[in-house]
C-alpha cells in the first residue's frame, strides 16, 4: 500500500473495526445454532464440545474462507473486466458447476473421489469445462474483456437451459435434490473438506496478492496499462485461471452461493478511497467472509431445528443492504 | 559502449485491419533528442503509426527497432522503461485520484512488491509540476475537464521517466495558454535529459515551430519525412498535396516567419 496517498484516519479506523468484527464473529458464531453452546458448556459437556470443535468450528471456517474467496474473486473480475457487474458467476463458472452437479445427480452416481463426493467433483469439473469453453472461443482471436464477458454470459445461459432440461427429465425427487444443491450451503462440512477447499484458495490468495499492482494498472485501460509495462494479456489470463481454481473449489464444497462477489467488493470500495487493490483484497476478504459466517449463523438458528439454505439468506440480507449503500454513495461506484 | 544509432527505427511497416490497408511500407528513422510531429488528414494512419511504435499493434510486415533492438525482444517492463505512450484519451473512466494515477506511472521502476520510495514520490512531484497539475492531485480523474485530463495523462507518462515519449494528439483539448505551457514543458524535458518525442498533431504551425522533424502521412504512406526547415521550404505545396485543399502562406511582420492555413482560400 506504500505506493498511494496516505490513508485518512477515518478509513484506518473503519478497517480496524472490520477486522475486529471478523475476529468476534469467528469466536462467537460457533456458539450459536440449534443448541447454544456457551464457553462454560464447552468445558463441561463432552457431546457439546464435540459439536463445537468438530462441526461448528469447521463450518464457520469454511464459511469464512468461502465468503472471503468469493469476495476477492468478485473484486478481481470487476477489475479485469472493468465492469461493476462482473463476478465469478458472470463468467459462467457457477452455471457450469451447477450443470456438472445436476448431471451427476441425474446419473445417480454416489461414492466419492479423493474425499469429495461425486456431485462436488462433478461441480468442479463443470466449472473447469465452462471456463475452457469460454477461453477457447473468446481467446482464439484478438479478444478484449467484453468478448470474454459476453462469452461467459452466453455459456451461463446455455448451462441454465441444460439444467432445466435435466430437471425436466430427472423426475420430482432428483429435481428437488438439484434445486437444493443449487441453493448452496455450508452445512455438513468437516476438516478434510475445509482443507480441500483451502489448498486451491491459498494458492489463489498468494498469486492474487502478488498480482495486485497489475490489477491496479488494468483499471487505467489496456493501452495505458500496456505502456506502463504490464503484460496485459498474461495478467488477465493469470487472474482468470486463479479465479476459476478458487471458485471451482468453493462451489464444489458449498454450492453456488451468489451475490457475495458483487456485494462485498463494492461495499469495500466505498470504504477504501481510490482503488488500491492490495488493501481492497484484504478488506474484501474480511467483509465477504464475515458476511457469509453471519448469514450461515442466521440460516441455522432462525427456525430451529430446520436450516434455511444460506443462499436464500445472502440474497435476502445482501440485496436490501447493497441497494441502501449504493444509493447513498452513487458517486463512489466508479468501476 | 556502442553508440545507439536510432532511438526509434521503423522498417517497411505494413498494417492492415480487416483487409483495410492502414499503413503501407512506412520506414522512418528517428535519432535521439529529436522532436517529431506526425501530421496528416483524418484516417491517414497517424494514430496507428504511434500504436505500432508503442507495441500496441503488431504490424503485418516490417519491424520496429527501439534503441537498435527489435521491439519484440523487450519484455513489458524493460520496454516501459525505454518508452512511454500518452493516448488521445483514456478508454473508459479511470477510478483513481490524480496523485494515484501519476504514481501508477512508476510501475516499471518499482519492485515486485510495488512499494514507492522517496525517489518515486519526488519523481511524481516533478512530473506534476512540469505538467501544471499540482493543484489537481486530490481530484478524482472523472471530475477533470478535457484539458486537465490530457495534462494528467502526460504527467503519468513523464513520471515514467523514459527516454522516448509518444503522444497521440496531446494538445487537442488544451487552451492556448496551456498549449504554450505544454511546449515549454517539453522544451524543459529536452533540456534536462536525453528525450526523444514523437507526437501526432493537427496543428501544422505548432509542428513547424515546436518540432525538429515532421512526418507527413497520407493514405498510409509517408509523403514527407525530414527536418522542419526543409518542410517549411516546401510549404504550402506539400500541405496541399497531403490534405487536398489549397493552403496559403501568411507572413508575419517583415521577418521570415510565416504561418500556413487555408483561411479565406477558396476550395473547389
Amino acid at each position: 500500500m506504500g505506493c498511494f496517498m496516505p490513508l485518512r484516519k477515518k478509513t484506518v479506523v473503519s478497517i480496524i473495526a472490520l477486522g475486529v468484527v471478523t475476529f468476534a464473529s469467528i469466536i462467537i458464531c460457533p456458539m450459536i445454532g440449534i443448541v447454544t453452546i456457551g464457553p462454560q458448556r464447552i468445558l463441561n459437556d463432552e457431546n457439546l464440545r464435540f459439536i463445537f470443535f468438530m462441526i461448528r468450528i469447521p463450518r464457520v471456517l469454511v464459511a469464512l474462507f468461502a465468503g472471503g474467496g468469493l469476495a476477492v474473486a468478485g473484486m478481481i473480475c470487476q477489475g479485469i473486466f472493468r465492469n461493476p457487474l462482473a463476478d465469478p458467476y458472470t463468467l459462467g463458472v457457477s452455471s457450469g458447476a451447477s450443470l456438472g452437479a445436476a448431471l451427476c445427480i441425474l446419473a445417480g452416481v454416489g461414492g466419492s473421489v479423493l474425499g469429495l463426493s461425486v456431485v462436488a467433483a462433478g461441480a468442479f469439473a463443470g466449472a473447469l469445462c465452462s471456463i475452457v469453453i469460454i477461453y477457447s472461443f473468446a481467446w482464439s482471436r484478438e479478444s478484449n474483456s467484453s468478448t470474454i464477458l459476453l462469452a461467459g454470459v452466453i455459456v451461463a445461459t446455455l448451462c441454465s437451459g441444460l439444467i432445466m432440461f435435466v430437471h425436466f427429465v430427472g423426475g420430482l425427487h432428483k429435481s428437488f435434490q438439484i434445486v437444493r444443491w443449487i441453493m448452496g450451503g455450508v452445512d455438513g462440512v468437516n476438516y478434510s473438506l475445509l482443507i480441500m477447499m483451502c489448498i486451491p484458495l491459498l494458492i489463489f490468495f498468494i498469486i492474487a496478492w502478488i498480482f495486485m499492482p497489475q490489477l491496479d494498472q488494468l483499471l487505467t485501460g489496456d493501452n495505458i496499462a500496456h505502456s506502463r509495462g504490464v503484460d496485459v494479456r498474461m495478467s488477465r489470463n493469470v487472474f482468470i485461471a486463479i479465479v476459476v481454481l478458487a471458485v471451482g473449489g468453493i462451489v464444489a464444497v458449498c454450492g453456488p452461493i451468489g451475490f457475495i462477489g458483487i456485494l462485498a467488493p463494492h461495499a469495500c470500495r466505498m470504504l477504501v478511497p481510490g482503488i488500491r487493490h492490495r488493501l481492497l483484497l484484504f478488506c474484501s476478504f474480511l467483509s465477504g467472509g464475515t458476511f457469509l459466517v453471519l448469514a450461515d449463523t442466521l440460516a441455522r438458528s432462525l427456525v430451529p431445528p430446520s436450516e434455511i439454505p444460506v443462499g436464500i439468506i445472502t440474497s435476502l440480507m445482501g440485496g436490501p443492504f447493497f441497494l441502501f449503500v449504493l444509493f447513498r454513495n452513487k458517486k463512489h461506484l466508479l468501476i | 559502449m556502442i553508440e545507439i544509432r536510432y532511438a526509434v527505427e521503423i522498417r517497411n511497416v505494413r498494417v492492415s485491419i480487416d483487409k483495410n490497408e492502414i499503413l503501407d511500407s512506412v520506414s522512418l528513422s528517428i535519432r535521439k533528442n529529436e522532436r517529431w510531429a506526425v501530421i496528416g488528414p483524418n484516417g491517414a494512419g497517424k494514430s496507428t503509426l504511434i500504436k505500432v511504435i508503442a507495441g500496441l499493434l503488431r504490424p503485418v510486415n516490417g519491424t520496429v527497432l527501439l534503441e537498435d533492438n527489435d521491439l519484440r525482444s523487450y519484455n513489458p517492463r524493460k520496454r516501459a522503461l525505454a518508452m512511454s505512450y500518452v493516448p488521445q484519451k483514456p478508454d473508459g473512466v479511470i477510478p483513481y485520484t490524480v496523485y494515484d494515477f501519476i504514481m501508477l506511472g512508476r510501475y516499471a521502476s518499482m519492485g515486485l512488491l510495488g512499494q514507492a520510495t522517496d525517489e518515486d514520490r519526488r519523481m511524481i512531484e516533478t512530473a506534476a509540476g512540469i505538467c501544471d497539475v499540482k493543484h489537481l492531485m486530490m481530484r478524482t480523474m472523472n471530475t477533470l475537464s478535457g484539458g486537465e485530463l490530457q495534462r494528467v495523462l502526460l504527467a503519468g507518462a513523464v513520471a515514467q521517466n523514459s527516454s522516448i515519449l509518444l503522444m497521440d494528439e496531446p494538445t487537442t483539448f488544451l487552451d492556448p495558454a496551456h498549449e504554450r505551457l505544454f511546449f515549454d514543458a517539453l522544451e524543459r524535458l529536452h533540456e534536462n535529459k536525453q528525450l526523444t518525442t514523437i507526437m501526432v498533431t493537427h496543428d501544422i504551425n505548432s509542428a513547424i515551430y515546436q518540432c525538429s522533424h515532421i512526418a507527413a502521412l497520407c493514405n498510409g504512406k509517408l509523403s514527407f519525412a525530414g527536418g522542419t526547415e526543409e518542410f517549411r521550404s516546401k510549404c504550402p505545396e506539400i500541405l496541399e498535396d497531403v490534405f487536398g485543399i489549397p493552403f496559403k502562406r501568411f507572413t508575419c511582420n517583415q521577418k521570415a516567419e510565416s504561418v500556413f492555413g487555408s483561411w479565406g482560400v477558396s476550395c473547389h
